[in-house]
């Protein structure tokens, strides 16, 4: 950085706390029951969305089986993130750490043709059995061998995670 | 809510999972939130973004099209943004450092790593309320500072620039 390009540090009025005025006297616990009441609420809608989630991802898979691109790597790639985000919110915690090593394989070999379908396979199948079960329990012992052995698998190919 | 007028917010929730823009919606209603604008994709979002103004935007990292990162960079850094200082909160199931390092390097002011929970969504628009962190302009950036500890706590060498080329404004 040269003399001619200075550094401008500066605090801007802070308008945000204007607007909602008042102090903070520490976490609102009215508040955040409330919020959780709402989310309780939502949780009968967890269910439907985590089966679109899931056969979104089958679908993905199948179009990678069947075309093995850039684009289909990255369809698949992208469901397997939305499953990893969503899936231990929508309380299938065990679904989001299969979908983390899901996503841990395809985001290692860039090349689409270099990405193990058998490994890619039992992922998804995975999924769809913890799911089907309606295993949310994260101690689940089947479960977790299961999860288990694919992060190994998947450590063996994208070495351990950082 | 802790005083505050949540009721007078408007946020602009981004996300192309309508799911997780549910939940989010779910969550800020409860909290009092009225005004809540929701976008299914980065250009969707900066229509709205130009359209509303809101005060707070809660975005997803991962988007087709424009991805979360760039709409960061494009409400910090566009001469058509109607407000380079609105308060970022990026959504992400990236935790990784180097993900962490993009996005502050885009200008995103809080982290919320999914999954999602009622308090720490809470705790991240306290966070933009009570702790505002003081803005850099440089040659490659601008957003909010990425020093997240006090200045007075570092004591090495200037890394951003010259220690008199530092020009601080109002």
């Amino acid at each position: 950085m040269s003399k001619g390009h200075p550094i401008e540090l500066f605090m801007p009025p802070n308008m945000l706390k204007a607007k909602v005025g008042g102090s903070y006297s520490g976490i609102d616990t009215a508040a955040i029951m409330r919020a959780e009441s709402a989310m309780q609420t939502l949780k009968v809608e967890f269910g439907e969305w985590c089966v679109q989630d899931v056969n979104r991802l089958s679908e993905c898979r199948e179009r990678f089986a069947s075309n093995r691109n850039a684009g289909s790597r990255k369809d698949l790639l992208r469901a397997s993130l939305d499953i990893k985000g969503q899936a231990a919110t929508f309380e299938f915690p065990l679904v989001a750490r299969v979908a983390a090593s899901l996503c841990k394989l395809i985001q290692a070999i860039p090349e689409p043709e270099r990405i193990p379908l058998m490994l890619v396979d039992a992922h998804v199948t995975a999924i769809r059995i913890i799911f089907r079960d309606n295993i949310k329990d994260i101690s689940n012992p089947m479960a977790l061998e299961l999860l288990k052995e694919l992060e190994a698998r998947v450590t063996e190919i994208a070495g351990p995670s950082v | 809510m802790s005083g505050y007028r949540f009721d007078r917010l408007k946020v602009l929730v981004v996300d192309d999972n309508a799911h997780m823009r549910k939940l989010v919606v779910t969550i800020l209603q409860a909290f009092g939130t009225v005004q809540i604008y929701e976008a299914a994709d980065g250009e969707q979002a900066w229509l709205m973004m130009r359209d509303a103004n809101p005060d707070v935007i809660v975005l997803d990292w991962v988007m087709e099209g424009m991805s979360g990162l760039e709409f960061a960079r494009q409400v910090r850094t566009s001469p058509q943004t109607p407000n380079p200082f609105v308060p970022i909160i990026m959504l992400t199931g990236h935790t990784a450092i180097d993900h962490v390092r993009q996005a502050r390097d885009a200008g995103v002011n809080e982290f919320l790593a999914k999954p999602v929970s009622v308090k720490a969504l809470l705790t991240r628009l306290i966070a933009v309320i009570e702790h505002p962190r003081p803005y850099v302009r440089t040659k490659s950036y601008f957003g909010p500072c990425r020093r997240r500890r006090a200045h007075d706590e570092y004591r090495g060498p200037e890394r951003r620039a010259p220690a008199d080329a530092i020009a601080p404004v109002e």
